[in-house]
């Protein structure tokens, strides 16, 4: 069989030959046409999107596309037309179709016009394995698609890489550490006897390897935009490392990948969650957060939420949804409302740029408690659900009557009363303290008061309940009659579990019972009393509500309108006897002495509000958050693939395990694409981030769908089992020489002729570093780190936040790359410098750049410099042998390889020049090493680490 | 210069002459590849192994060099600028409630105060442009000065302000102005960063180093911060004990072994590697003698008032001047503490402010006169602003008002000044109303104000895209920007 790649020259010259949309027509559309007649814009009412729309009467009048007739079609009279006002592309556009591609629209149309789905949105199938000529070469089923590529292109695949450098290439792919001394000679005396046998025993020690995890979480983590800090405004510490461990955990015990999705974007949904699903849900709690004064939560929860859609879509589908927020996608099938079907899923969880970062899960540091906490949240959540439900009941069976005779009075605003409705409201602005007296009396038949609803609502609620006001927080609450105080027992919220204790309300502070910190739709808050209070026709009570609470420091929350309604039933001031409820709340205060007993660090996670307070989702016209339509939109996935199953419902666990599920074209594909990029530089499909149909085309399409299926069915999404199966190629294992004609003839390397060369990634640059320089600290997980930072590179803005690295020869300075604490906002300048981004959002792929920085980090940071001392003691006082077998094992050390005699010769004579010019001058190495040969060493020790073999793999 | 370094110098210079002669001056823009507008891809394509080679853009470019002076906080421009004499009038009377209704405040409660311009105002130079008493020696300079009056945001909270300046965006990851003209132009000096940074010390920006990042450029086009005291690029020192020969040596060997692998694996990015190590070792000899400003003759430092040694405003406009004498592309300034709230002494018009406007009035005038007296402003564009504008209204935190007098955030309504080349000296954009809190005529909203910034350096903001997110992004975002041909020379 042929690749698909190879035909279009084929095509392209033979008049009969068939065409085919996606690969002959679809990017000519996409190229010349969609910018305009797409999803963005649909210029003269013509689009090339969608077929229907493609075969429709546009503007002119005239059907754009009509199958069978070129030349009645519009598209072909256009793109043909010697005209300027008529050509199209407009010349200000582009310049004309070429001749061929004309040409073949033109038989595209004659042959009919057939419309097909860009591949990404097509299943993949299985494909039969092509037979090759060189037959002795595949050692599995990817070879064969590689080695039939190469074959149909005329090229051979290269040698098998020298054993050094292939257990090089394999350590530092497969646990993102070289290989040791000990681990290169035991490995080249086993290749020596049984070449087949010692790698693949290398394959499975390096897959077991306790550092397997770590390498796999620092690329997992880019697309979770992990970090130890919040984002905006202040930037400040929020802690996720437990996320950051759970993920190593994950892909050390090789958790199937379908479970990995599901956990991360669902664990808080599925039944029973043990914290550590909880834990694997910080993935979306991610996205930045605000704390700086005077910013708006609502805009900063939209925006987190919008982050998590695109962040979703393009980590497990490869699909660009960040443009569809503001109108269809431009070139991918795609609607506008589809964006916000998909928001809906992600619309509802109650996390609302709150400070603290609310809602929180204690996580304790000691792994061992995990089945302890797990129990106790789950029990705990269970219990303030009956406590709420009971609550629920009582009201339900009250007979809430209107305040009557209702005043408002305050003396820091002008409140204006309803008295018909019991309902205040404020006049015009309010300040952040606000006190106000209400009177009123009992309202006809009612004798005995008990309780007390007060029920706030927003200004204008047809709007509210879309693009939220700020809320209201009632910081202290007391009823009077006359001077007499009247007792209050309790203030019960009209959720489980709110953002602050109502029983503050009763206490001085400035917290209490309120909608923090925005509402959306009317709440309310039943104030019980200890005691039924009889009233008489004629008593006014007093209720004085104190608003002393701001949002962010800044935005008062007072409340702008509220009812009062009261009730007589007597088991409101039963409630708080009542021996369940007590017992109830007697044993959550029990657990959470229990949850804090032992060493637990908070971080965020994904919960979904309760039902009653569930956003509805509305299209923002063109984008913009505080514009939106009439239109409620429910959770769903874009048409182009199909729905979510009846049974499955359609919240966020549903999605999750449609995106693992067969119905799924992409999932499958789009992980092992990104795995085989990891390994090759170069993914099957280059564009990681862009399956779509601006993407680029992969360039081995059925090994593509070949793998995906293998990873997806007969590894059951084992990634360990994929990675086996790709390392034991052939492919993998061919050098990475190239002749300059190899070169030429597949410069990118996209066609697997020669072994993969790649650069180290800026995690890899330090770790690579530890470990050569003898210094690594092994340990795995826990709190982030502070390796040593060059003078001016850290400066936090305004924050108390140090940088502290342990003194020297401490375990806390010698942690792996991927611990060291991520400040978005002042990253750690190495790995900035090596092309790890900022992870400020998910980003799909680094681009490996070359620079000057670059060089001077690896030669002069305190972290490198540190590392050619550790270097250099090791040639001088741990590698046996003479001088030159001392450097010759620091080269090895440093590139996996035995210096050619020359190369040696070479750094021999630098080390006696060095030595001599040491000696000459001693105090010119204070600081540097106690003698003139450690100076010596020390300097070549740089050298080493530097050279071009000790940064790439 | 030994063998190795006429190598790599060589190398360096066949790519520059492929760039340049092969595909012909600014043939790598999108424009001219053949491919419609809109088309995904990206506008420029520069050579990974050369990535900050300088090429010419597609239209004949104002303005060769950006120096940008931000005064982080955002300062008060009706106390500096923008002279409103009925503001005199109403000072201390309640603000009319129209003024209020639908405006969102950072921090104003209640009904605030409206507040006079706090400083008298006087005309200067023949163009005639108010400036207050607090910048005595910048308005000798106003026959230079391009104002815009009407300068507009859309974020009234500092972090996403600043972004929003320097990116374009409120969000962050987004490439800064700085990052989408080097990935635009490349730069001239190669031994020197092409977007350099410096701050005044004390504060840095909210936003933190994502106002001068590269989003999701590649991180090549980040701007490199570097400074007036210690280290002026990080790790730019050898380590203790290894003095200059002792590197040479050292690089010496490395760039032979270096040549073996290159001749083994043939990977182009070996070569590319080797002449990297060159150029920082030059780096290290350039940076140091270009941000050395004790090299300066006094006369010159005086002018300025800088002092060799401390971190301060006035070393790095004496440093911008250097560095756009030595051909940096993009030479971003930021100054702090101009958040005049009237919370406390220090964020005070009456006291803080004023103290501000003493540290940069002298020098940002000698910048003026320096660059003027070099020739430099011929194709320098300075820029000084804030990152929105503050309130007519007294900010009255709390409900209450405050001992100190300030003002809120304004995004409505600030003004903006450059100078050199590409606009109008001694001229005056747009209007705002009596009070000075919105535009009445020409606004310049931040996109139109980046989109007439490249069409400054050569630039087309609407085909400078790069594709991300399923969106030919650019600076200017999705909605209509345009070039403000009203101040353009």
């Amino acid at each position: 069989m042929m690749l698909r790649a190879f035909i279009p020259l084929i095509a392209a010259t033979c008049a009969t030959a068939q065409v085919d949309f996606n690969r002959d027509v679809r990017p000519i559309l996409t190229v010349h046409c969609t910018a305009c007649h797409g999803g963005v814009k649909e210029a003269g009412g013509i689009s090339f999107v969608f077929r229907e729309k493609a075969l429709a009467i546009g503007d002119s009048g005239n059907p754009t596309i009509v199958p069978g007739n070129p030349e009645a079609s519009e598209l072909i009279a256009r793109i043909t037309s010697t005209d300027p006002n008529e050509v199209m592309p407009q010349p200000d556009h582009g310049p004309p179709l070429p001749a061929e591609d004309i040409e073949t629209l033109r038989r595209w149309i004659a042959q009919g016009a057939e419309w097909s789905e860009h591949w990404a949105f097509v299943k993949p199938a299985a494909h039969p394995v092509p037979t090759v000529k060189q037959t002795e070469w595949p050692k599995n089923d990817i070879d064969r698609f590689i080695l039939a590529a190469l074959e149909a292109a005329n090229l051979e695949p290269t040698t098998v890489a020298e054993p050094a450098l292939l257990l090089r290439r394999l350590s530092l792919d497969l646990i993102g550490l070289p290989p040791t001394l000990d681990e290169l000679d035991a490995f080249e005396a086993a290749h020596r006897d049984d070449p087949e046998g010692a790698y693949a025993a290398a394959v499975e020690r390096l897959l077991a390897s306790p550092h397997y995890g770590e390498r796999w979480a620092s690329n997992w983590l880019d697309l979770a935009r992990y970090a130890d800090t919040e984002g905006l405004g202040l930037d400040r510490p929020r802690p996720a490392w437990p996320f950051r461990d759970w993920v190593i955990r994950a892909f050390d015990e090789d958790l199937a990948f379908d479970e990995f999705t599901i956990r991360q974007l669902a664990g808080d949904l599925l039944p029973e969650p043990t914290v550590n699903d909880l834990i694997a849900t910080n993935f979306h709690r991610q996205s930045q957060a605000n704390a700086e004064g005077g910013t708006d939560d609502e805009e900063f929860r939209v925006t987190a939420v919008m982050d998590r859609v695109a962040t979703t879509w393009e980590t497990w589908q490869g699909l660009t949804m960040g443009c569809v927020q503001c109108h269809s996608h431009p070139y991918d099938p795609i609607q506008h409302e589809e964006y916000y079907t998909s928001i809906a899923f992600f619309n509802n969880t109650r996390d609302a740029d709150l400070n603290g970062n609310f809602p929180l899960i204690p996580v304790p540091k000691d792994p061992a408690k995990s089945a302890d906490f797990s129990r106790w949240i789950r029990e705990r959540a269970g219990l303030l659900e009956a406590i709420h439900q009971t609550h629920e009941s009582l009201r339900a069976q009250s007979d809430w009557q209107p305040a009557a005779a209702l005043t408002a009075t305050s003396a820091q605003v002008e409140l204006e009363v309803a008295p018909e409705a019991a309902e205040f409201r404020t006049v015009g602005t309010v300040p952040s303290r606000a006190d106000f007296n209400l009177t009123f009396q009992a309202p006809e038949g009612l004798t005995s008061l008990t309780a007390l609803r007060v029920a706030v609502i927003p200004q204008d609620p047809q709007t509210a309940i879309h693009t939220p006001e700020w809320g209201a927080v009632l910081s202290q609450i007391r009823l009077a009659r006359g001077d007499e105080d009247i007792e209050i027992a309790a203030v019960i919220p009209d959720e489980p579990e709110p953002f602050l204790d109502p029983a503050n309300s009763l206490r001085d502070n400035s917290q209490g019972w309120g909608i923090y910190s925005k509402i959306d739709r009317p709440r309310f808050c039943v104030i019980i009393l200890r005691e039924p209070h009889a009233l008489a026709a004629d008593t006014r009570l007093t209720l004085r509500l104190r608003h002393s609470h701001t949002a962010g420091g800044t935005f008062p929350l007072v409340t702008k309108r509220a009812r009062i309604t009261l009730a007589g039933e007597p088991h409101w001031t039963g409630l708080t006897a009542d021996p369940q409820r007590t017992a109830q709340i007697a044993r959550v205060a029990e657990i959470d002495r229990a949850l804090s007993r032992d060493a637990s660090v908070r971080i965020p996670v994904m919960e979904e509000q309760p039902p009653h307070l569930r956003r509805p989702t509305h299209l923002f016209i063109r984008g913009n958050w505080l514009e939106k339509d009439e239109t409620l939109h429910q959770p769903g996935i874009p048409a182009v693939f199909g729905s979510l199953p009846e049974a499955a419902g359609n919240d966020r666990l549903a999605f999750a395990r449609w995106l693992v599920s067969t119905d799924n074209p992409l999932t499958a594909r789009v992980a092992v694409n990104r795995l085989w990029e990891q390994l090759f530089g170069l993914g099957l499909v280059e564009t990681l981030e862009d399956f779509g149909s601006s993407g680029t085309k992969p360039s081995h399409p059925e090994l593509l769908d070949h793998l995906a299926l293998r990873f997806r069915d007969e590894h059951q999404w084992s990634q360990k089992a994929i990675l086996r199966e790709i390392v034991t190629s052939a492919a993998y294992r061919q050098s990475a020489t190239a002749t300059p004609a190899a070169r030429q003839a597949d410069p990118q390397n996209s066609l697997v002729s020669r072994g993969p060369r790649n650069r180290l990634s800026a995690e890899a640059i330090r770790d690579n570093g530890l470990v050569v320089s003898g210094l690594l600290a092994p340990a795995i997980g826990g709190p982030p780190v502070f390796p040593p930072m060059p003078p001016g590179g850290w400066t936090p803005f305004k924050s108390g936040e140090k940088w502290d690295t342990p003194a020297a020869g401490e375990p806390g300075r010698y942690r792996r790359a991927l611990y060291t604490y991520t400040k978005r906002s002042n990253p750690y300048p190495g790995f900035a410098t090596f092309d790890a981004p900022a992870r400020d959002l998910c980003a799909k792929r680094r681009i490996l750049s070359n620079t000057p920085l670059q060089s001077l980090d690896t030669l002069n940071s305190p972290a490198f410099a540190e590392f050619a001392q550790g270097l250099a003691r090791r040639m001088k006082y741990d590698l046996p042998g003479d001088l030159a077998a001392k450097i010759a094992a620091g080269h090895r050390a440093a590139t996996s390889r035995a210096p050619s005699a020359d190369r040696l010769a070479r750094l021999l004579e630098l080390h006696e020049d060095l030595e001599a010019r040491y000696t000459a001058e001693p105090e010119l190495r204070q600081n540097l090493a106690g003698t003139a040969d450690g100076a010596a060493f020390t300097v070549l020790a740089s050298v080493l680490l530097n050279l071009d073999e000790a940064i790439t793999k | 210069m030994n063998p190795f370094q006429a190598e790599a110098l060589n190398q360096l210079t066949r790519r520059h002459f492929l760039r340049h002669c092969a595909s012909g001056m600014g043939s790598l823009y999108l424009a001219s590849l053949g491919r419609a507008l809109g088309y995904s891809g990206p506008a420029v394509t520069p050579d990974p192994a050369a990535p900050l080679m300088p090429f010419a853009p597609p239209i004949h470019p104002k303005v060769k060099r950006v120096i940008y002076l931000h005064m982080l906080g955002a300062p008060s421009t009706l106390d500096l600028f923008d002279y409103k004499p009925e503001l005199v009038k109403y000072d201390g009377k309640d603000c009319p409630a129209e003024f209020l209704e639908g405006q969102r405040f950072a921090f104003i409660q209640g009904t605030p105060k409206l507040l006079g311009p706090q400083f008298p105002f006087e005309r200067h130079g023949r163009c005639g442009a108010y400036v207050s008493d607090q910048l005595p020696h910048l308005a000798k300079h106003v026959d230079d000065l391009c104002f815009v009056r009407t300068m507009v945001t859309d974020q009234f909270n500092h972090g996403p302000a600043e972004l929003m300046i320097h990116t374009g965006h409120a969000n962050l990851g987004h490439p800064s102005l700085g990052a989408w003209a080097t990935w635009g132009l490349g730069t001239e000096n190669q031994d020197l960063p092409g977007f350099i940074v410096l701050l005044s010390g004390g504060e840095t920006p909210r936003a933190g180093k994502s106002v001068w990042g590269s989003g999701f450029l590649p991180s090549v086009y980040q701007g490199v911060q570097c400074r007036s005291a210690g280290d002026p690029v990080l790790n730019l020192r050898n380590p203790d004990g290894v003095p200059r020969d002792v590197r040479r040596s050292a690089l010496d060997t490395l760039a032979e072994i270096n040549r073996q692998t290159e001749a083994e694996f043939g990977d182009p990015e070996t070569a590319t590697r080797i002449a990297q190590y060159e150029m920082a070792f030059r780096m290290q000899l350039t940076a140091p003698e270009v941000m050395d400003i004790s090299r300066e003759p006094e006369a010159i430092r005086d002018l300025y008032g800088a002092t060799p040694g401390r971190e301060s405003f006035a070393n790095n406009c004496l440093l911008a001047r250097r560095l756009a004498e030595n051909g940096t592309r993009f030479i971003q300034l930021f100054d702090y503490g101009w958040d005049s709230h009237g919370s406390n002494r220090q964020e005070s018009i009456n006291y803080g402010f004023k103290q501000k406007c003493l540290d940069i009035d002298k020098p940002v005038s000698a910048l003026l006169t320096d660059l003027k007296q070099r020739g430099l402003l011929d194709d320098t564009l300075v820029i000084w602003s804030g990152e929105f504008g503050r309130t007519p209204m007294q900010e009255n935190r709390n409900g209450t008002e405050g001992n100190f007098v300030g003002r809120d955030h304004n995004p409505n309504a600030f003004t903006l000044w450059m100078a050199g080349a590409g606009v109008k000296p001694g001229f005056s954009y747009g209007e705002t109303d009596a009070l000075g809190y919105h535009v009445a005529a020409d606004p310049v909203h931040l996109r139109d104000f980046h989109a007439t910034l490249l069409h400054l350096m050569g630039i087309q903001h609407e085909k400078h895209v790069f594709p991300f997110q399923g969106l030919n992004q650019k600076l200017t975002g999705v909605l209509p920007a345009r070039v403000i041909e009203g101040f353009l020379a």
